[in-house]
C-alpha cells in the first residue's frame, strides 16, 4: 500500500502548491490546504520511519526508466542516510503552517512546492533527477524572499540567487562529466548512484569534477567560506522561508556530499579530507565568533545555524562510523533545534515588530511558557545533554578526535563558542527588566501550545531515547564508511605495491 | 563481581520527576493572580529528595550486606546510543564511593530543601526555585550513579545547568544574570576538557565497553603518553566545575544566587563533582603519577590563591565562597597525590560543615534583610544565639579545631601529603591550614561578637523560624561528629571510611612512623592556632574594617584576575566577533564573490564599447560575421 | 554569361551595404536594403535561367512579398521615429549605446 508513499510526497505538495496558486482562493484556504498536505506528508513520513528496517539497504524503491537513451531514470529510495533528512523534511512543516498567518496565498504554496522539491531532492536515487529536484527547490525560496521578505530583500534575493545556481551549474558540469565518465569505462549511460558508485575516477579532471560537486554542496549548506549569502538570506527573508533553509535545505546540502560525492569520488575525497574538515572548522569557530556581536537575533541565530553547519559538514570529512552516525542525527536534531528557534523568533517579530536584541527584555516574566520552550530549544541547540543537540555533537566530536586529534580539539570548541552568544541573547531577551515594549508580551495561545509540543517532546526524546533513531542509521553508516574505506585503502596497496596479486594476500 | 539492582535508576528520578511536575505547575500557574500555595510546593519539593535518602540508605546496607569485593550493583536502564564500537548505556552503578557521596548528597539536599521552605517563604517565584533545585539534585544523583564518563557528562552538564538557572534566579538585575553566564560559561570550558578526555579516552581503551568497570579492566593498555593528556584533559572539567585556578573565577560570583543555593550547589555538592570523577578514574590517575602531581600542585595553590582572598573580603558569602575554593584546592592536593580516600573523606566532612555555614550565613542575611556586608553586622550572638552556636561548630570544623571533623579529614590530607613526601605540598597546606583558621574566626568575630555596627538593623533581627533552624542543628552535629567516621589509628581509630571506599579506588596506604603523623599534626594544630590567635586579637573585641594597603589591597581586590581575564579574554573575545560582522564578513571572506562580480563588471565594460548605439555599425558587424562565416563555410565545401 | 548576371547582383548589394553602412537619413538606409532585396532577387532569377527551373522565381516573388509588407511596416516605423525626435537621423536613435 505504501510502495509509492514517495512519489505521494513528493507530488502531492508540488501540484497542490501549483493548483493553489492557479486558482482564486483566499489564504485562509491556502493554509488550511497547506496544514492538511503538510498532515498528510507527515503521517507517510511517520509511516516511512516505523516501516523502515534499517538494514542499511534502499527501502521503498521505486524505479522506471525515465531517458533511456541517457540512462536517466526515475528512481527513488530511502535508506539510512536519507531517513533522517527525510524525517526532517516532513516532521517539521504542519507547524510552519499553523502558527504563521499573516500571509499571502502564493506564501503558502510556495512552502508546498518547496517541501514537494526537497522531498524529491532527498529520495532521489538518480543523480539527474536529484539535480532536476535540487533545482526546483530553490525557485519557491527566490519568490518567498523576493516577495514576502524583509527591507532588502531584493539585494539578498540576488545573492542567494546567483550563488546557488553558480553552484548549480558547477554541479551540473561535473555531473555530465561523470555520466561520460560512465559510458567510457562501462561502455552504457546510467545516473544511478549506486552504479555510478563502480567508477573507478582519477586524474585532474577527477578532482576538478569533485571541487565542482564540493562547491556546489558548499554553497548550500553553507561551509566557509561560501556562507556569504546566508546572513542576508536567512535575515531577509519571511520566518517560514528562514525555516526552510536552515532547517532542511541546508542539510541537503550536507546530505548530498554523503550521498553523491563520497560515494562516486572516494579517493578525492580522502585526499581533501583534511582541508575540508578544517574550513568545517573554521566556519564553525568564525560563524560562532560573529554571531555575538549581532544585534539582530534573527541574524545572530542565522550566524548560530552556520556555526553549527560547519560542525555537521565535519562529521562527514572524518570518515569514520561514529562521526559520520553524528552528522546524520545532528542533521534531525539541529532541524528540530534552529529550525524551531528562527519560528519563535518569527513569533516574537509578530507580536513586537522588531526583532532587536536590545529593544526587548524580560520576555521570562510574562510568557513563562514561551521562554520555557525557547529555553529548551535553545540549550538543545547548545548541545546540553538530555536534549536532542548532545548526541550528534558528541558523536562528531569524538569521531574527529579519532581522525585528527588537532581538528578535534578545534571542534570541541563548539560547545564554548554556542553557549557565549546563546546566554547573552537569551539575557538580554528573556531576563533583565521588561520594557515598555514587552510588558504586553503574550504567552503562547492554545493552538500555539499545541504546535509547538510536540517538538519539544520530539527535542527532549531525541535527547534521551536516541536510540531508536540511531538503530535505524547506523548500519547504512557503517556500509558507508566501509565502503569508502576499502576503495581508500585498495588505492594506497595500488600505489604502494606495484603487482596487483599481492594485493589479495595484503587485504 | 557486580550484582544487578534495579531500583537504584529510581533514586535520580524522583527529584527529577519532583521537578518536572513542580515546573509545570509553576509555570502554567505563575501569571495567575493568585499563586499556588507555597504549603504545596514546599511538600512536593520535599518528597523526591526524602525518598532519595532512604533509598540510598538502602543501597547502602545493600552494599554493606555484600562481601567487600562484590560490592557494586548496577542497573543499566536501556541503550542510550550504539554507534560502531561506542556503545553507551543509560546505566547506573552504585559502589562504595558511589553509595557515599549519595548518602550525603540526599541527605544534605534534603534538609536544604526543608530550610528552603523557610528561606525562600514569599518569594514570588517559591515554585521555580524547588523546581530548579529538584532538577539540580536529580542530575547530581546522575552525576554520581552514572555507570559511565557519558552518563556521568549529563549529570555534570545538568549540575552546570541548575547552576546557572538558580545563580540568575534573580534574574531582573543584569549582574545575577552575568554571574550566571560567567558560571555556564566557565563550566561549559571545563567540559570541553570532559570531552575531549573522554574522547581521546575512547579511542585508546573504550572499545570493550564505555563504563568504569570495563575502563577498569582495560586501564593497562593505556599508553603513558595517552594517559597524561587524558587525565589532563579530564582535570580542566574538573577545573571548571570544582572552582580550581585557572578557572575558579566563577564561584565567588556565583554567591549571586539564593543562599541555600550556595550552600547546597556551591558548596557541598556540585563543586566537588571535579574530585569525584578524579576519584572515580582513580584506575588512570593512578597510572599517572605526573598527571596526578600536577593536579595536586594546582590544588593546593588554589587553596592557597583562595585563603589570600578570603581574608580580605567584606561579603559574608564571599568569605565563605573562597573558604569553598580553598578547601576544594586541599582535595585536589589529596587526591592529586593518590591520597583518594582521603581526598572524598574531605568531600564528605567539607559537606557538612561548609553548608552549616553557608546555611548559617542565610539565617544571618535573613534575620538582617538581606545585608551581606560582615562590616555592617557585629554582636549577633545575642539576637541569635542557635544560629550562632551552630556557626561557631562549622568554623571550627572548617578552621581544623580538633576534634571536629574538618581537623581529621584535612589532616589525613596533609598526612599523605607528606607521607609520600611532596613536602612542598605540606608545607602549603600547613599554611594554608593556619590562614583559614584566621579568616574564618575573622568572619566569626566580626559578625558575631564586639558592637552592633548598625544598630537599626541589629534591632530588628531575630532567630529564624525553626523550619530553619532544625537543619542547622542537624548538620551542626554531622560537623561535629563526621570526622570520627574516619579516625586514623594514631587515635585509636581504623580509617573506616578509607576502608569502606577501598574497593572502588585504586590506591596504597604507604606505611609510615607514627613519629611522623604526630610531628604533622602538631604542625597543623599549632599553624591553626595561630591563625585562631591573630584572629581574636585583631577582631575579638570589635574593630572596624581596616584600610588595605600594599599585598592587602593586592589581596582585596582578588589580585585583579577577574579584571585581568576580562581584558584578555572577554573583551578580546566581544572585539573579535565585532571585527569578523563589522570588517572580515563583507571585506574579507566574500572576496571570492567580490572577485567575481568585479570580474563580470570588468568584462562587462570591456565589451560594452563595442556597443556604440548607431545602427549602422552594428550593420558593420553583421557584415563582417556573414562574410567570416561565409568564407568557412566556402572552405569547408573545398 | 551567368557570370555578368552575378557581377551585377553582386556590385547592386555592395553598393547596398555602402548605403546602410553609411548613409545617415533613414531613407537612404530603407532604399539600400531595398537594393539589396534587388540584388539578391537578380541572382535568383539568374540561377532560375541556368538551371531551367522555377524555384528562384518562387523566392524572388516570395522576397518582393517580403519587401513589400517590410515597406508597409517599416514605412509607418520611420513617421513614428520623426514624430518622437523631429528627424530622421540615425545618429539620434542611439538609445542601445552600451
Amino acid at each position: 500500500m505504501f510502495e509509492y508513499a514517495l512519489s505521494v510526497m513528493i507530488f502531492l505538495p508540488i501540484l497542490s502548491g501549483l493548483v493553489l496558486l492557479l486558482s482564486p482562493v483566499s489564504k485562509g484556504a491556502a493554509r488550511l490546504v497547506g496544514f492538511l498536505v503538510s498532515v498528510v506528508i507527515l503521517l507517510l513520513g511517520v509511516e516511512i520511519f516505523l516501516g523502515f528496517t534499517g538494514t542499511g539497504g534502499m527501502e521503498y524503491v521505486q524505479n522506471r526508466p525515465w531517458v533511456e537513451s541517457l540512462g536517466i531514470s526515475y528512481g527513488l529510495g530511502v535508506d539510512g542516510i536519507s531517513l533522517l533528512v527525510l524525517m526532517a523534511a516532513t516532521v517539521l512543516f504542519p507547524m510552519v503552517f499553523s502558527v504563521l498567518k499573516t500571509q499571502s496565498k502564493g506564501y503558502y504554496a510556495n512552502l508546498l512546492i518547496t517541501q514537494g522539491a526537497m522531498i524529491g531532492a532527498i529520495c532521489a536515487t538518480d543523480l539527474v533527477l536529484f539535480y532536476i529536484f535540487w533545482e526546483i527547490m530553490l525557485l519557491p525560496i527566490f519568490f518567498m524572499i523576493g516577495l514576502y521578505g524583509g527591507e532588502n530583500r531584493l539585494s539578498a534575493t540576488l545573492k542567494i540567487t546567483i550563488y546557488t545556481i553558480a553552484g548549480s551549474l558547477l554541479m551540473l558540469a561535473a555531473l555530465i562529466y561523470v555520466g561520460v565518465s560512465y559510458h567510457a569505462q562501462f561502455g552504457k549511460w546510467t545516473f544511478d548512484i549506486v552504479q555510478l558508485a563502480a567508477l573507478d575516477l582519477s586524474g585532474g579532471w577527477a578532482i576538478l569534477a569533485f571541487i565542482m560537486f564540493m562547491i556546489a554542496f558548499a554553497i548550500k549548506t553553507p561551509l566557509f567560506p561560501f556562507h556569504t549569502w546566508l546572513p542576508d538570506a536567512y535575515t531577509e527573508a519571511p520566518t517560514a522561508a528562514t525555516f526552510v533553509l536552515s532547517a532542511i535545505m541546508a542539510k541537503i546540502g550536507v546530505y548530498g556530499v554523503i550521498r553523491f560525492v563520497v560515494p562516486v569520488f572516494e579517493i578525492e575525497f580522502a585526499r581533501f579530507a583534511i582541508l575540508l574538515s578544517l574550513a568545517g572548522v573554521t566556519g564553525m569557530i568564525y560563524c560562532g565568533l560573529a554571531a555575538i556581536s549581532q544585534k539582530d537575533m534573527k541574524r545572530m541565530l542565522a550566524f548560530s545555524s552556520a556555526s553549527h553547519m560547519g560542525i555537521i559538514a565535519l562529521g562527514v570529512f572524518c570518515m569514520n562510523v561514529q562521526a559520520l552516525t553524528g552528522t546524520l542525527f545532528q542533521i534531525a536534531a539541529h532541524a528540530t533545534s534552529t529550525g524551531v528557534l528562527f519560528l519563535f523568533v518569527g513569533l516574537m517579530e509578530e507580536r513586537m515588530k522588531t526583532r532587536d536584541i536590545d529593544d526587548l527584555g524580560g520576555i521570562a516574566y510574562k510568557a513563562p511558557i514561551f521562554a520555557t520552550f525557547f529555553a529548551i530549544t535553545m540549550l538543545a541547540s547548545v548541545g546540553l545533554p538530555g536534549t536532542s543537540g548532545f548526541i550528534g555533537e558528541f558523536l562528531i566530536i569524538l569521531g574527529a578526535i579519532k581522525f585528527n586529534a588537532f581538528i578535534g580539539v578545534l571542534a570541541g570548541t563548539a560547545l564554548v563558542i554556542g553557549v557565549c552568544y546563546m546566554l547573552w541573547m537569551f539575557q538580554r531577551v528573556f531576563f533583565e527588566k521588561s520594557n515598555a515594549r514587552t510588558v504586553e508580551f503574550q504567552d503562547l495561545s492554545t493552538s500555539e501550545l499545541l504546535t509547538f509540543l510536540p517538538v519539544i517532546l520530539l527535542i527532549v526524546a531525541m535527547g534521551i531515547f536516541p536510540q531508536a533513531f540511531i538503530k535505524k542509521i547506523e548500519p547504512a553508516a557503517q556500509q558507508q564508511v566501509a565502503k569508502v574505506f576499502a576503495m581508500t585503502q585498495a588505492q594506497v596497496a595500488d600505489t604502494k605495491v606495484p603487482n596487483p596479486g599481492h594485493n589479495n594476500h595484503k587485504n | 563481581m557486580e550484582h544487578t539492582a534495579n531500583y537504584i535508576g529510581l533514586i535520580p528520578l524522583f527529584p527529577l520527576i519532583g521537578a518536572l511536575v513542580l515546573g509545570l505547575m509553576h509555570m502554567l500557574t505563575c501569571t495567575n493572580e493568585k499563586p499556588l500555595s507555597e504549603k504545596l510546593y514546599g511538600t512536593l519539593a520535599c518528597i523526591g529528595p526524602v525518598l532519595s535518602f532512604f533509598l540510598a540508605l538502602v543501597v547502602f546496607f545493600h552494599l554493606k550486606g555484600l562481601p567487600a569485593p562484590e560490592r557494586f550493583l548496577t542497573h543499566d536502564a536501556f541503550t542510550w546510543f550504539a554507534v560502531g564500537d561506542l556503545h553507551v548505556n543509560m546505566g547506573f552503578l552504585a559502589d562504595p564511593l558511589s553509595s557515599l557521596m549519595l548518602l550525603f548528597v540526599t541527605f544534605i539536599g534534603s534538609l536544604i530543601h526543608i530550610y528552603s521552605v523557610g528561606y525562600m517563604s514569599e518569594d514570588q517565584n517559591f515554585g521555580k526555585f524547588f523546581a530548579y533545585l529538584n532538577l539540580f539534585l536529580g542530575s547530581m544523583l546522575i552525576l554520581v550513579l552514572g555507570s559511565g564518563p557519558v552518563v556521568m557528562f549529563v549529570g555534570w552538564e545538568g549540575v552546570g545547568l541548575c547552576s546557572y538557572l538558580l545563580i540568575s534566579f534573580y534574574s531582573e538585575d543584569t549582574d545575577n544574570v552575568l554571574a550566571g553566564n560567567k558560571a555556564f560559561i566557565v563550566n561549559r570550558i571545563g567540559d570541553l576538557g570532559f570531552v575531549l578526555g573522554m574522547s581521546f579516552l575512547f579511542w585508546a581503551i573504550g572499545s570493550g565497553g564505555f563504563d568504569y568497570l570495563s575502563l577498569k579492566e582495560n586501564a593497562h593498555n593505556l599508553t603513558p603518553t595517552i594517559g597524561i593528556v587524558v587525565c589532563l584533559l579530564l582535570f580542566v572539567g574538573a577545573c571548571g566545575k570544582s572552582a580550581q585556578i585557572p578557572l575558579y573565577v566563577w564561584l565567588p560570583d556565583a554567591m549571586a544566587g539564593p543562599t541555600p543555593v550556595s550552600a547546597l550547589i556551591h558548596a557541598a555538592t556540585m563543586v566537588t563533582a571535579g574530585v569525584y570523577m578524579v576519584a572515580r578514574f582513580s584506575f588512570i590517575y593512578a597510572h599517572v603519577p605526573f598527571a596526578g602531581s600536577i593536579v595536586a600542585w594546582v590544588g593546593i595553590l588554589t587553596a592557597l590563591l583562595a585563603a589570600i582572598f578570603g581574608m580580605f573580603q567584606r561579603d559574608i558569602k564571599k568569605i565563605l565562597a573562597y573558604s569553598t575554593v580553598s578547601q576544594l584546592g586541599y582535595m585536589f592536593a589529596g587526591v592529586g597525590i593518590a591520597a583518594y580516600s582521603a581526598g572524598i573523606f574531605h568531600v564528605f566532612t567539607h559537606a557538612f560543615f561548609k553548608a552549616l555555614l553557608f546555611l548559617g550565613a542565610g539565617s544571618v542575611i535573613y534575620a538582617l534583610h538581606h545585608e551581606q556586608d560582615i562590616w555592617k553586622m557585629g554582636g549577633l550572638k545575642e539576637k541569635l544565639p542557635k544560629t550562632y552556636g551552630c556557626m561557631v561548630i562549622g568554623a571550627l570544623a572548617l578552621a581544623g579545631v580538633p576534634p571536629f571533623s574538618g581537623f581529621f579529614s584535612k589532616d589525613e590530607i596533609l598526612f599523605s601529603a607528606l607521607a609520600s613526601g611532596h613536602t612542598g605540598i605540606w608545607f602549603i597546606g600547613v599554611l594554608v591550614a593556619g590562614m583559614t583558621a584566621y579568616y574564618t574566626f575573622r568572619m566569626i568575630f566580626v559578625v558575631f561578637h564586639g558592637t552592633p555596627r548598625d544598630q537599626e538593623s541589629f534591632d530588628h533581627a531575630h532567630e529564624p523560624p525553626s523550619v530553619m533552624t532544625l537543619p542547622l542543628i542537624i548538620l551542626a552535629i554531622g560537623a561535629a561528629f563526621t570526622g570520627v567516621l574516619n579516625l586514623p589509628g594514631i587515635f585509636g581509630g581504623s580509617l573506616a571510611v578509607s576502608h569502606w571506599l577501598a574497593p572502588s579506588l585504586t590506591e596504597h596506604h604507604p606505611h609510615v612512623s607514627a613519629w611522623l603523623e604526630f610531628f604533622g599534626i602538631v604542625a597543623s594544630v599549632a599553624a591553626v592556632a595561630v591563625g585562631l590567635t591573630i584572629a581574636y586579637k585583631k577582631f575579638g573585641k570589635g574593630a572596624d574594617e581596616p584600610e588595605y594597603t600594599g599585598f592587602a589591597k593586592f589581596g582585596f581586590n582578588k589580585f585583579y584576575v577577574d579584571e585581568i581575564y576580562n581584558a584578555i579574554l572577554v573583551q578580546p573575545y566581544k572585539a573579535f566577533g565585532a571585527v569578523i560582522s563589522r570588517f572580515i564578513e563583507p571585506n574579507v571572506t566574500d572576496i571570492h564573490v567580490k572577485f567575481s562580480t568585479w570580474l563580470y563588471k570588468k568584462a562587462g565594460s570591456a565589451f560594452k564599447s563595442f556597443q556604440v548605439g548607431y545602427i549602422r555599425v552594428y550593420a558593420i558587424y553583421m557584415i563582417i560575421g556573414l562574410s567570416l562565416m561565409s568564407l568557412f563555410l566556402s572552405q569547408s565545401i573545398n | 554569361m551567368i557570370q555578368d548576371y552575378l557581377t551585377l547582383s553582386v556590385i547592386l548589394f555592395c553598393i547596398g551595404i555602402l548605403g546602410v553602412i553609411s548613409r545617415r537619413n533613414v531613407f537612404t538606409v530603407f532604399m539600400s536594403i531595398e537594393l539589396m532585396l534587388n540584388a539578391a532577387n537578380l541572382a535568383f532569377i539568374a540561377f532560375s535561367r541556368l538551371h531551367e527551373s522555377m524555384d528562384g522565381h518562387v523566392l524572388a516573388m516570395m522576397v518582393m512579398a517580403v519587401a513589400a509588407a517590410e515597406c508597409a511596416l517599416g514605412l509607418a516605423v520611420v513617421i513614428l521615429l520623426h514624430k518622437h525626435k523631429g528627424n530622421l537621423d540615425t545618429n539620434v536613435f542611439s538609445l542601445l549605446k552600451g
